[in-house]
């Protein structure tokens, strides 16, 4: 089940090749090495790991201390868990996958005896086991063990990469499904990331009329405007500047505000949302800046301005794959890098996906 | 239409029937002096009461001491109060709900009507809204009382509807446990709109031991005694928790500071709701972040839209009684106003001090 481990003294596979997956040892320290696969239980399946992204999350623990919000990393851990490949192998009681279907993974593994599991809200079981959440190993490897419910088919015309695209693109469609996205809705988007663009596209595809876009670099707006954002705005670091930039939003929107999503999470930005947001609507935080934020509540509640909170997604794949299949979503313009699985590339892609700027989404390819 | 106006401002101007309409004025800061009130003229779809029952708002309070309340800023001499039920003395032409004689409660504010708001049956944020003492209307909406409701009852509705808005918008029923921060007036209207509304267990919280003690008195399951500092924050959210048993589904803070909004952020369970009710704080400092990644919401509110019917239905059928909030009573001469402010603005023992007319 996504656990699996380390290998200590020569303990090979079956069949030839050794698994290898690339191991967080500890800060800006990733070494690919062998990983030991879990036995295949009746209900699971063996995938043969062809697409990766990597996540914001997976560079966190990297870079900083190896914790990432209240995870903490105490044993070596393999990263990564966007993903899709190809079924190598199928568990006794499998019946809706066969070696050789394409798949994307969801990543987390809840526990279907709680209340919040019974009642659909999965996402936030608390005994949830998810890929390079620690302690649980992820998936950026040559082959994983995961129970098949959470394998989805690939159409023939979704690529792989774009399989290991519908992680992120879950966020996007979650929050949407959290806001009541709808044909009525403009959205103000705070931040044009990997997250603020497939929340951009996600909105799109739940047919908002007009949506706006902010972010402090111009090279991620424009790319936000390539993909069919209606109004940009460039914005500041500057917490003075809320006002102004409230303004310049409603003349980019020329309309209500009904959504805000905050794909950033700093006091500003969140600042920012809830005072362009008219009166009766909704702002969604979904990135996760800082803990404890100062921002103006009270104005906002007043106006009866709610804030909806988003933590990953459930029940998003079937729909994610659909948008592709279709082609009323394209993520293939947000894959801006690829490497391959090798020690030298590993450590390149971190370092590309950590800068940031002209690199949106890091892709491997195994 | 809550206009009228000041006797200065018009020559000789008097009603022609007898007494002159008398009112209680805001003139300045801590200045409240009766004085003759013209009315406006009677419109078609308009009534005229004679008010009986008016309770004080802590924004009432508010406007007496500082001339403000939030954004509201009084300019010009106002009529205060908005809490308030009558008797109807006179009807317009085309009224047909309500005769000569009935006794009413009072909805305070007129919306637009013309707004997407308005026509989306969100009247209350309504953004030409005109409010019983709310600069810069003087202190509508009539809703007939059943018999067994008195006109103090009929009085509270106002504040009663404050607690029946924030229960719908945070969904209040029978499978929600209840967190409320303040056990003041707000806090306390809430409680019993919660329970009327099913919720199975409520627990509520303050820094008072008096207000706690009518609190339990009212039917709260379990009070908890906090402090106003921060550093105890982690401990009283085990407190509350525990004393929940189960989870907390829903909070409000009728409070509205920092420590009242971390606390329900921090107790309240993933998926559940914060309905922010008190406006205390503009700029809040609030653990944000870990809340919404449990995707806990933020319901904000904003005073209430079509309460009053339910309000008067609960308080007819005696699932809701209001009767044990009103402490104090005082009649309408200058100086019972002045006692009646000063009573308010305390707090302590005092919940709601109602004027009987």
């Amino acid at each position: 089940m996504g656990k699996g481990g380390m290998s200590q003294g020569g303990d090979e596979k079956g069949e030839g090749e050794e698994n290898m997956a690339a191991w967080l040892l500890g800060v800006n320290n990733l070494k690919i090495q062998p990983f030991i696969l879990p036995p295949l239980g009746p209900y699971d399946v063996r995938v043969g790991m062809k697409a990766v992204g990597i996540c914001g999350s997976d560079v966190h623990y990297l870079k900083v201390k190896l914790r990432c919000a209240h995870f903490i990393v105490k044993e070596p851990m393999v990263i990564g868990h966007e993903c899709a490949g190809i079924i190598e192998e199928v568990g006794i009681e499998v019946k809706s996958l066969v070696p050789g279907d394409r798949v994307a993974l969801e990543p987390g593994i809840s526990c279907w005896r709680c209340q919040l599991c019974k009642e659909g809200r999965y996402n936030l079981c608390p005994d949830m086991k998810f890929f390079a959440t620690p302690p649980v190993h992820g998936s950026l490897a040559n082959q994983v063990v995961h129970p098949a419910d959470l394998c989805f088919k690939l159409p023939d015309n979704v690529s792989l990469e774009e399989g290991a695209m519908c992680e992120p693109l879950s966020v996007g469609v979650h929050a949407c499904r959290r806001a009541n996205i709808g044909p009525e809705s403009n959205v103000l988007i705070m931040g044009a990331g990997p997250i603020g663009l497939v929340t951009l596209l996600a909105a799109r595809a739940f047919g908002a009329p007009r949506i706006v876009i902010v972010d402090v670099d111009d090279y991620r707006l424009s790319v936000a405007k390539d993909l069919g954002a209606d109004g940009i705005v460039k914005v500041s670091t500057n917490t003075q500047d809320v006002a102004e930039e409230v303004v310049q939003i409603h003349k980019a929107m020329g309309d209500r505000v009904d959504v805000t999503f905050d794909c950033a999470g700093f006091d500003k930005t969140m600042s920012t949302a809830l005072s362009a947001t008219s009166a009766g609507g909704k702002v969604c935080l979904v990135g996760m800046g800082h803990n404890e934020m100062m921002v103006p509540l009270t104005p906002a509640a007043a106006r009866e301005v709610d804030v909806v909170g988003v933590f990953r997604y459930k029940n998003t794949w079937p729909l994610c794959i659909e948008l592709l299949r279709s082609g009323k979503i394209d993520v293939k313009p947000l894959i801006t890098h690829r490497f391959g699985f090798s020690q030298q590339e590993v450590e390149e892609a971190f370092e590309t996906s950590a800068r940031g700027g002209t690199a949106i989404k890091v892709m491997f390819n195994l | 239409m809550g206009k009228g106006g000041n006797s200065e401002d018009v020559v000789a101007d008097k009603e022609e029937v007898g007494e002159e309409n008398m009112a209680a004025w805001l003139l300045g800061i801590k200045t409240l002096k009766i004085q003759p009130f013209i009315l406006p003229p009677l419109g078609p779809n308009d009534v005229k009461v004679r008010i009986k029952a008016v309770g004080i708002c802590g924004s009432d309070v508010h406007h007496f001491k500082t001339m403000r309340c939030a954004n509201f800023i009084v300019k010009k001499p106002m009529v205060i109060g908005h809490e308030c039920a009558g008797i109807i003395e006179e009807v317009g032409s085309e009224v047909k709900n309500v005769v000569v004689g009935d006794r009413v409660a009072l909805e305070p504010g007129i919306s637009c009507n013309r707004c997407s708001l308005c026509r989306n049956g969100q009247y209350n944020l309504c953004r030409e809204m005109k409010f019983f003492g709310s600069p810069p209307t003087n202190g509508s909406l009539a809703n007939q009382l059943p018999d067994n409701v008195s006109l103090e009852e009929g009085a509270m509705c106002e504040p009663l509807s404050v607690g029946i808005h924030a229960c719908r918008r945070a969904q209040v029923g029978p499978e929600t446990n209840v967190l409320i921060m303040g056990s003041g007036p707000i806090g306390l209207v809430t409680m019993l709109a919660a329970r009327a509304f099913g919720a199975p267990r409520i627990v509520l919280v303050d820094v008072d031991d008096q207000r706690l003690a009518i609190a339990k008195e009212l039917g709260a399951d379990h009070v908890v005694r906090v402090s106003t500092n921060i550093q105890d924050l982690d401990e009283e959210v085990a407190i509350i928790q525990t004393a929940m048993v189960s989870a907390v589904d829903v909070s409000f803070d009728c409070v509205g500071f920092n420590k009242t909004m971390s606390t329900a952020l921090n107790a309240t369970r993933a998926g559940g709701k914060v309905c922010l009710v008190g406006l205390a704080q503009s700029e809040m400092t609030v653990p944000l972040t870990p809340a919404a990644a449990r995707e806990v919401d933020i319901v904000g509110i904003f005073r209430y839209r079509n309460t009053w019917p339910l309000c008067l239905e609960f308080l007819r059928s005696g699932k809701i009684d209001v009767k044990p909030l009103i402490t104090h009573r005082f009649s309408f001469s200058q100086k019972d106003i002045d006692e009646a402010f000063e009573t308010s603005a305390r707090g302590g023992n005092a919940i709601k001090v109602m004027f009987n007319l």
